[in-house]
């Protein structure tokens, strides 16, 4: 593959940027996308970049039709990928449930804005249900949910791979502060870090006779039988149940001897970071969970981390109404440990809210 | 150095994200850790402009802040939009060119202190450097970078400008000399906080 960055270096700009610098070294073949705040940057960058390394671009008519012709291209080989938010992400739904029942690759970013409907074009974590279990399926996706800059880099290049091996629509949930805000980064071309990229592969017109050379390509959406779809989506489910434990990924301090564990996702983690720090500083044992995929959901490991510590209660902290605690609450069912939470829908979450609601907790 | 915090704000147009992007990229060459967000709605252009800066030697936690280090405020509409990031230990900084509303100004501060930055732009430099006198008051008043690494910044931002011009190259020095000399005299003539 082609060295687009060269030497590892570092540089300094805003999450979009960030976007398409790594889908470039990831080895993209295009971006279908259309405009919506806090994402656009995603494609002004790619449209910059796209023509001087000969890659594509097309700006479709609206969000359903990027969804579609991303579905398109990965099925004549082509590491495509798109980047929407908001009511975008809404309408990418129903293309993204295509890329569920027909395995797709989809390499997806999401930029996370304010709701309901056009809500603010600011910032939120109110897109981790659409992202995690949205369209008419089962949740058959891998999010991962990014809190800096350099995870924005490092886990584009992981999703392409990840989304080309195990044929799951893959998302990296960003939000409006990551998209907008300028930080420290190290680029890198992935052979550089060791990391080899699955070449993609063509899912139609692919070489050799059907039942005699090779089984046919199933690449279906809809069913005459009730029992046809059923068996397809048990087969689907029990793979993904299967290669769960290859992919989820967390992060966790401070919880052997926590009070209290502080559990949050994306930007929110790094305030939660802080606040553990100065609670312990202050002599009050605060823990620190945070899934890095929301699906599949680390529920495992935070059950291990609430067994090994003291705790008695969890803090969820989250700019969104209880969207992260629903997917806690069913993912460690059965817990008895106290569930409170800091709700704060399309507002910032700084380590002075999270210290202050576990003060009043404890 | 340990965290600083700024919210820069001014009118749509007045050049804050620019100086906000020049004085971060500056603290980066700096090898400081340095991260700045804008504040962004649905305007296209006018409305207050805020941009939230933080300079850390450690690794920099949420992008936002309740209260800031330093503000400055650089129309009427944007004390009274500022005010709430103050609190006493909080530098006020407003421009004492335009019309206000004393009320607006923050009831907590450390210290509030104006500087004739539009004054000093529209008659002794130039208004386009106006952006640029603020960038100096900013180093002036809160030291986060250095004058030299501010001058290559500005040098790599405006610099293809320079090139066919080179009095704006001087203008542009000049003016944030100005800025930093202006923020270090208005620090010793503080201004009483009920203004």
């Amino acid at each position: 593959m082609d060295k687009i960055i060269g030497e590892p270096k570092k540089a300094f700009m805003t999450g979009n940027e960030t976007v398409a610098w790594a889908c470039l070294a990831a080895g993209a073949d295009i971006m279908f996308g259309y405009p919506i705040t806090p994402q656009n940057e995603v494609m002004h960058y790619w449209t910059r970049l796209a023509p001087k390394y000969n890659r594509g671009f097309l700006q479709t008519e609206d969000e359903l039709s990027a969804g579609f012709t991303t579905c398109g291209a990965v099925q004549v080989g082509k590491k495509a990928f798109t980047a929407t938010a908001g009511p975008g992400n809404v309408l990418m739904q129903e293309p993204f449930g295509m890329a569920e029942a027909m395995r797709l690759p989809l390499l997806t970013v999401i930029q996370q804005r304010g709701g309901p409907s056009s809500g603010t074009v600011v910032y939120s974590q109110q897109e981790v249900t659409l992202t995690t279990y949205g369209g008419n399926g089962e949740g058959h996706r891998i999010v991962y949910s990014t809190a800096t800059h350099q995870e924005i880099y490092d886990y584009v290049i992981k999703g392409f791979n990840i989304a080309w091996k195990y044929r799951f629509p893959t998302f990296i949930l960003g939000d409006g502060y990551q998209a907008k805000m300028r930080e420290p980064l190290e680029m890198y071309d992935p052979q550089d870090k060791g990391i080899e990229m699955v070449k993609p592969y063509s899912l139609i017109g692919v070489p050799g006779q059907i039942g005699v050379d090779r089984e046919p390509q199933h690449l279906c959406n809809i069913y005459s039988l009730e029992e046809e779809l059923y068996d397809v989506v048990m087969e689907v489910a029990a793979e993904y149940e299967t290669i769960t434990p290859e992919l989820v990924e967390f992060d966790s301090k401070y919880c052997e001897d926590a009070e209290v564990i502080i559990v949050s996702h994306g930007v929110v983690s790094r305030a939660a970071d802080d606040a553990v720090k100065i609670l312990r500083n202050q002599g009050i044992k605060a823990g620190y969970f945070r899934p890095i995929t929301l699906r599949p959901f680390p529920q495992q490991q935070l059950r291990e981390c609430i067994a090994k510590s003291d705790a008695k209660q969890l803090l969820v902290a989250e700019s969104a109404y209880g969207q992260l605690e629903r997917l806690i609450k069913q993912e460690i069912y059965g817990e008895t440990i106290k569930i409170n939470n800091l709700f704060m829908p399309g507002v910032g979450i700084i380590d002075f809210d999270i210290i202050n609601k576990v003060k009043s907790i404890i | 150095m340990s965290l600083i915090r700024i919210a820069l704000a001014g009118e749509g147009g007045q050049g804050v994200q620019s100086v906000a992007e020049i004085l971060t990229e500056a603290a980066y060459n700096e090898n400081q850790q340095t991260i700045y967000i804008p504040n962004f709605g649905l305007e296209q252009r006018g409305g207050v402009s805020i941009a939230f800066i933080q300079f850390s030697d450690k690794r920099i936690g949420a992008p936002k802040f309740n209260k800031a280090d330093a503000v400055i405020a650089l129309s009427g509409r944007a004390i009274g939009r500022t005010a709430g990031y103050s609190d006493e230990n909080t530098l006020f900084v407003y421009d004492s060119g335009f019309e206000f509303d004393k009320e607006d100004l923050p009831k907590k501060a450390k210290k509030i202190i104006a500087i004739p930055a539009v004054d000093t732009a529209n008659k002794v430099l130039h208004p386009k450097v106006f952006n640029i006198i603020i960038m100096g008051a900013v180093i002036g008043l809160t030291k986060v970078v250095s004058f030299d690494a501010a001058k290559e910044a500005l040098e790599h931002k405006l610099g293809h400008k320079f090139e066919s011009n080179p009095d704006l190259r001087e203008l542009n020095y000049r003016a944030l000399e100005i800025g930093k000399e202006m923020a270090e005299k208005s620090l010793q003539e503080e201004v009483d906080n009920n203004g």
